[in-house]
Parts: C-alpha cells; sequence; structure tokens
C-alpha cells in the first residue's frame, strides 16, 4: 500500500472530497486531511464491526462502504480496504457518483490483495 | 403497519422492508421468507447502534446506507429505538428511496404505531452439537453454493442447513442428506452436478481426517 499520508493526500485532492482519514483497523490514525479526525476514529471502527456482523448474519460476501447520510448533504464513507479503513468527507454539492467512482478507481490500485473485507 | 412498508416494495429494485424496534422486537417485516425473523431481529439490533454511534458524531443523522456486493441496506430511524431497514438491489434509485423514507417517517409519526407489537420472534435455538471441523466444512459447502447460485446461495444454505440440523445429528455420516437437500433447492442437474464436483474435494480432506 502507498504511503499512508501520500494516498490521503491524493484522495483528498479528488473531486467531491471535502476531507478524509485513513486508520488502521486497530484504531490507529495514519493520515488525515480533516479537523477532528480522532472523533471519527471511533465511529468507523464501530461502524466496520457493525457492518461486518450484518454481513456475517445475513450472508453477504464483503461490504463496499458504509455512509451515513446528512441533511446537510456532507455524507460520511467508510471505504474498507484491506486492514485500513478509509473515512471520506463528501462535499455537499459534488456528484456522489462521480466521487464514488473516483474513490473505488484509486482503491482498486492501492489494495494490496484486490480483496477488501470488514472487521 | 405493514402497508406502510408495502409501499416501499414497489420501489425498483427493493427486496423488502423490516420495522424493528429495540425493546419489543420486530414489529413488521414484508421481506422473503428466507430472510428468517430472528436474524433480522439480530440485523435490526445492530443497526439502531449504528445509528447512536452516528448520532454521537452527526446530530443531523438521516439515513445509513451499507452496501454489499450482493445488496445494499438502508436504514432509518423512526422514532428512538425504533427503525426501519429494507434491504435492496444495489441498482436502487437513492433520490426515490429517501423520499419514500421521508413519507414513511411522515406516516408513522401521524399514526398510532405505538401499541402494536407483532407476535413475540421465537429466539433462534442454538445449533445443535458440532464439531469445529464440521462447521468449517458447512462453511465451505456454503461458500461454494454461491458459485452456483449466485447471492442468495448464503441464505438458501443457511435454511436447507438449519432443516438438516432439525431432521438429526449433524455429523458427516449425513452429509448426503444435507446435499440433497440443497439439490432439491438448485433444482438444476447441470448445477447439481457442478455443486458436487466443487465440493468434492471438501468432502475428501473432511474423510482423510
Amino acid at each position: 500500500m502507498a504511503d499512508a499520508r501520500v494516498f490521503v493526500e491524493r484522495v483528498k485532492q479528488m473531486e467531491g472530497v471535502a476531507g478524509c482519514l485513513l486508520i488502521k483497523d486497530d484504531g490507529v490514525l495514519l493520515g488525515r486531511a480533516l479537523d477532528d479526525a480522532e472523533t471519527y476514529t471511533s465511529l468507523m471502527l464501530t461502524a466496520a464491526g457493525l457492518a461486518g456482523n450484518i454481513m456475517d448474519k445475513v450472508g453477504f460476501s464483503y461490504c463496499r462502504y458504509v455512509s451515513f447520510n446528512r441533511t446537510n448533504n456532507q455524507t460520511f464513507y467508510i471505504f474498507p480496504i484491506d486492514q485500513y479503513l478509509l473515512g471520506i468527507v463528501q462535499k455537499a454539492d459534488c456528484s456522489v457518483a462521480d466521487m464514488l467512482e473516483r474513490v473505488y478507481q484509486l482503491i482498486g490500485r492501492v489494495s494490496t490483495d484486490g480483496r477488501r473485507t470488514v472487521s | 403497519m405493514i402497508q406502510l412498508i408495502d409501499e416501499l416494495k414497489v420501489i425498483p429494485g427493493v427486496i423488502g422492508a423490516c420495522i424493528v424496534n429495540f425493546q419489543e422486537g420486530l414489529k413488521v417485516t414484508n421481506l422473503p421468507a428466507i430472510f428468517k425473523p430472528e436474524r433480522l431481529l439480530v440485523v435490526g439490533h445492530h443497526l439502531l447502534k449504528l445509528f447512536s454511534a452516528g448520532r454521537e458524531s452527526f446530530s443531523d443523522l438521516t439515513d445509513i446506507t451499507l452496501n454489499y456486493d450482493e445488496s445494499v441496506v438502508v436504514a432509518r430511524e423512526l422514532e428512538k429505538g425504533t427503525l426501519v431497514f429494507v434491504i435492496c438491489d444495489p441498482t436502487f434509485n437513492h433520490n426515490l428511496m429517501a423520499m419514500s423514507l421521508n413519507l414513511l417517517q411522515e406516516e408513522y409519526k401521524l399514526g398510532d404505531f405505538s401499541t402494536e407489537v407483532a407476535p413475540a420472534v421465537v429466539p433462534a435455538q442454538p445449533q445443535a452439537d458440532m464439531s469445529g471441523k464440521m462447521q468449517d466444512l458447512l462453511e465451505e459447502m456454503k461458500g461454494t453454493l454461491s458459485k452456483v447460485l449466485g447471492p442468495m446461495a448464503g441464505f438458501i444454505f443457511d435454511e436447507v442447513a438449519e432443516e438438516w440440523i432439525e431432521q438429526g445429528v449433524s455429523d458427516f455420516s449425513r452429509i448426503e442428506v444435507l446435499i440433497d437437500l440443497l439439490n432439491q433447492e438448485i433444482s438444476d442437474q447441470d448445477k447439481i452436478d457442478s455443486y458436487r464436483q466443487l465440493i468434492s474435494p471438501a468432502l475428501k480432506t473432511f474423510q482423510k481426517g
């Protein structure tokens, strides 16, 4: 995987991304490009764990992302990438489909074994 | 209350929905029977926890979306401790869903559903005693079934395995009974043959110990 800080910087530069952070699945913050990153860390870990439990319970194969949709349209996304979690705050006025496509493309390039899992 | 969620089901791509209350349990669902009530209840509880966690960070949280490979789960809190969740095909229309959930939420607030409680959901019986090795074999068979039946394989396998466990001892001596039950669900001879071929190595490995 590319250096975490470089990776975070590249994500931050994407159109539609207001801020982002990258953590390891043990909660260690590896890189950030937003304020109050610590407040997102626990949410990301909790969400990844619960999404994984739901996945096992229902029989889905893997989770692409979890999103928290807000009235201010600054949706917060959590993408599992191997043993890492990428959190992204979306810009309120962006094209969501385009932003997600760009993120998928980047994740596809940096993923270490081509398989992403939650928890 | 069923009509509230039945209206969601007309949206293209929606498989069904479910309303869960943390204390009262499963209130109503129109998801296919393959989604067992006890599992939906667990999913609902996880989503309620996820909502609580989300609210800690975002006071203006409206919905949570969990995008899986096969399906998408969209959850909306109707009131504290009660949420509706919808299981959809990944191609569903987000905007239409958001609007429909807004309407559902309004109707829920206007209606008096607080006293409605669905019949109590009987908790799932714990699985019969089964060796770890046997559980591993079943997991492998379950994973392999998805190569033949696609995304619904997990649900189908769990349902069939449950039936198999209820019928008798869940050990390798009855594995052919399980395979026969699965074959009935596959119901296509080419796929049945393919599944047998795919699981053969795992069966042989198990037998060798």
